[in-house]
């Protein structure tokens, strides 16, 4: 259990997060420049916050009252850093052995062969960081990084460096790393896929403060703002409010559509009728209907873009004062339809993939 | 031969005292990032800018007899003046900015990133020191090295005029030199020339051998993955 509440203060910058990980992976995700490999580095002891608290299963690293600060080569903390930065005067194995706390040369031996087994160097052994490959040197540096048994694990954009096949085979071999590493993994990165994917929480950050910090999936049903939806990459949103809730169902009223939106009632909860709310449905999830119907819009379609794998839809819809709002859709290219600019089509929102943003 | 004696005499002390110094003072500046940066830089690499008369007039007023190292100096009875010890401090003063600034150029050049690392693996300020500071710069502390070697085997003006030309005692190669000459005895100035000219040019070839790159060739991973 890592527990992190810290405050540092720049010019121009104040970084002010809380959160804890728990045996689990927790992604860091954000722009850069909000804060994230700081955040890293005050955990490791290598920045040292102005005020605050880092405590880790039970040890305090740091905290500000008690004016504990612990050095960083006794926390514990296991950090791969952006660029790995392996020794390049030691060869792989050295690199591993370089942190093994065992006493005897024989344990110390035994301790970076099974590192090697297990982050699958066999045969690298004696090579240098600089005839490594990109993904072959960020295995060495987890390794490196396992070796002296850290309580806690932190990545600083692992696969920021990696072309992107080799991104996905290395995030394949990180979520094998949870089979034998049990402690906690704070994973940074500023790519939302990526800390999906690996993650079970996520920390959002926005300039310098968690702007959430929740299971991934709520974070996706119910992002604590319209900043948070965005990074998310959420595209459509509506204005409306709470008009109806029961056990099964929420309904939303939009009252510039003068309409009345179903939004499955799971995953989300505190929300009470008149509440104002946003809702936020993502791109993928919106669907083009054969007619009129429940979480139906009537849109006219502006504009189609081409992609690799898929096709986007712009489609624009008059409100009742006239505006207009701005919907977007993609579709697998297997899926996609000859439409036609200019025309007229019923939009299907799915209830069960509309996420509620209370603070829009 | 006694010139020769003393002066790797003189010039194998001024080569510890230099590197150990120049390292310490290296480590710290290339990490200092002070308001007084450029002031003790300054001070630092003086003597490599001042005319050798000049180093040796401001050495001669502060180990004279009414200099403040001179006082310090006669409170044990002992007076650095036209003695051995003076050949190795004018060559010390001169070849200390040499070492100093590709000391520390060495220094700036390693990714502090890397020592990061190696302080969460667990390594105290010393070993990251020894194991991961000292090997990365070790090229330009080398390079130093044999620069401020250089640069104190011919070192001339402020030991002559700190140190004197005392036979077997103070009188190095290059102030033998000056001195056969004078006397009109050019076959021992040749001949000593030649004895400097072989050890400088020697370890100028050192020098660019050890700064050459080393190759090393990209193994293409044999299981053609990656």
């Amino acid at each position: 259990m890592l527990e992190v509440k810290i405050k540092r203060t720049l010019p121009g910058f104040n970084l002010d997060v809380d959160f804890s990980v728990d045996g689990e992976i927790l992604g860091i995700l954000g722009p850069s420049g909000s804060g994230k490999t700081m955040t890293l580095k005050c955990i490791a002891g290598l920045i040292q916050p102005d005020q605050g608290l880092i405590k880790l299963n039970d040890r305090v690293l740091f905290d500000s009252s008690m004016r504990v600060n612990l050095p960083t080569q006794v926390r514990k903390v296991g950090f791969v850093l952006q660029h790995y930065c392996l020794f390049p005067h030691l060869s792989a194995v050295k690199n591993i052995a370089y942190g093994v706390r065992k006493s005897t040369r024989s344990e110390v031996n035994d301790r970076v062969s099974e590192l090697v087994g297990k982050m699958r160097l066999n045969g690298l052994e004696q090579r240098y960081p600089r005839q490594l490959s990109a993904g072959q040197q960020q295995r060495v540096a987890i390794a490196r990084a396992l070796a002296p048994e850290p309580e806690v694990l932190l990545l600083d954009e692992p696969f920021s460096a990696l072309d992107s096949i080799t991104k996905e085979q290395m995030e394949l071999e990180l979520m094998e790393i949870q089979d034998f590493y049990k402690g906690s993994i704070i994973l940074v990165t500023h790519n939302l896929a990526e800390a999906y994917r690996l993650s079970s929480r996520l920390a959002i950050y926005e300039a310098g403060k968690v702007a959430q910090c929740d299971q991934k999936e709520r974070i996706i049903s119910s992002p604590a703002s319209r900043k948070v939806a965005r990074m998310l990459k959420i595209r459509n949103y509506l204005d409306g409010f709470i008009s109806e809730t029961n056990e099964s169902s929420i309904w939303v009223t939009i009252p510039e559509l003068d309409t009345r939106l179903r939004v499955s009632a799971n995953g989300h909860d505190s929300l009470v009728a008149n509440q104002h709310v946003t809702i936020g449905v993502f791109p993928d999830y919106v669907r083009i209907a054969e007619g009129p119907g429940q979480n139906t819009l009537l849109s006219s379609l502006d504009r189609v873009v081409n992609a690799v794998s898929t096709v986007n839809y712009h489609f624009s819809l008059k409100t009742i004062s006239g505006k207009s709002l701005h919907i977007e859709t993609v579709l697998p290219k297997s899926d996609a339809r000859l439409l036609l600019t200019g025309q007229q089509y019923y939009l299907h929102l799915p209830p069960e993939h509309v996420a509620i943003i209370t603070n829009g | 031969m006694s010139p020769l004696w003393v002066s790797l005499k003189t010039v194998s002390t001024t080569m510890v005292i230099t590197v150990i110094l120049g390292i310490i003072a290296a480590r710290w500046m290339a990490r200092y990032h002070g308001k007084l940066k450029p002031l003790i830089d300054g001070i630092f690499i003086l003597p490599l800018v001042l005319p050798p008369t000049v180093v040796g007039l401001v050495l001669l007023l502060t180990f004279g007899k009414n200099g403040p190292m001179g006082q310090l100096f006669s409170l044990f009875d002992t007076t650095v003046v036209f003695s051995w010890p003076a050949t190795v401090i004018s060559a010390t003063v001169v070849s200390f900015p040499l070492m100093y600034m590709t000391a520390k150029s060495a220094f700036e050049l390693v990714d502090s990133d890397i020592e990061d690392a190696a302080r969460t693996l667990g390594a105290g300020k010393w070993k990251v020191f020894r194991t991961v500071t000292m090997p990365l710069a070790c090229p330009g502390i080398i390079a130093g090295s044999i620069l401020c070697f250089a640069r104190s085997l011919g070192e001339f003006g402020a030991t002559l005029m700190l140190a004197g030309n005392i036979p077997g005692k103070t009188t190095t190669l290059p102030v033998a030199i000056y001195f056969e000459i004078q006397a009109g005895d050019m076959r021992s100035a040749l001949y000593l020339t030649a004895i400097v000219l072989f050890i400088s040019f020697t370890s100028l070839v050192c020098l660019a051998y050890l700064r050459m790159p080393r190759r090393v060739k990209k193994i293409v991973s044999d299981t053609g993955q990656e």
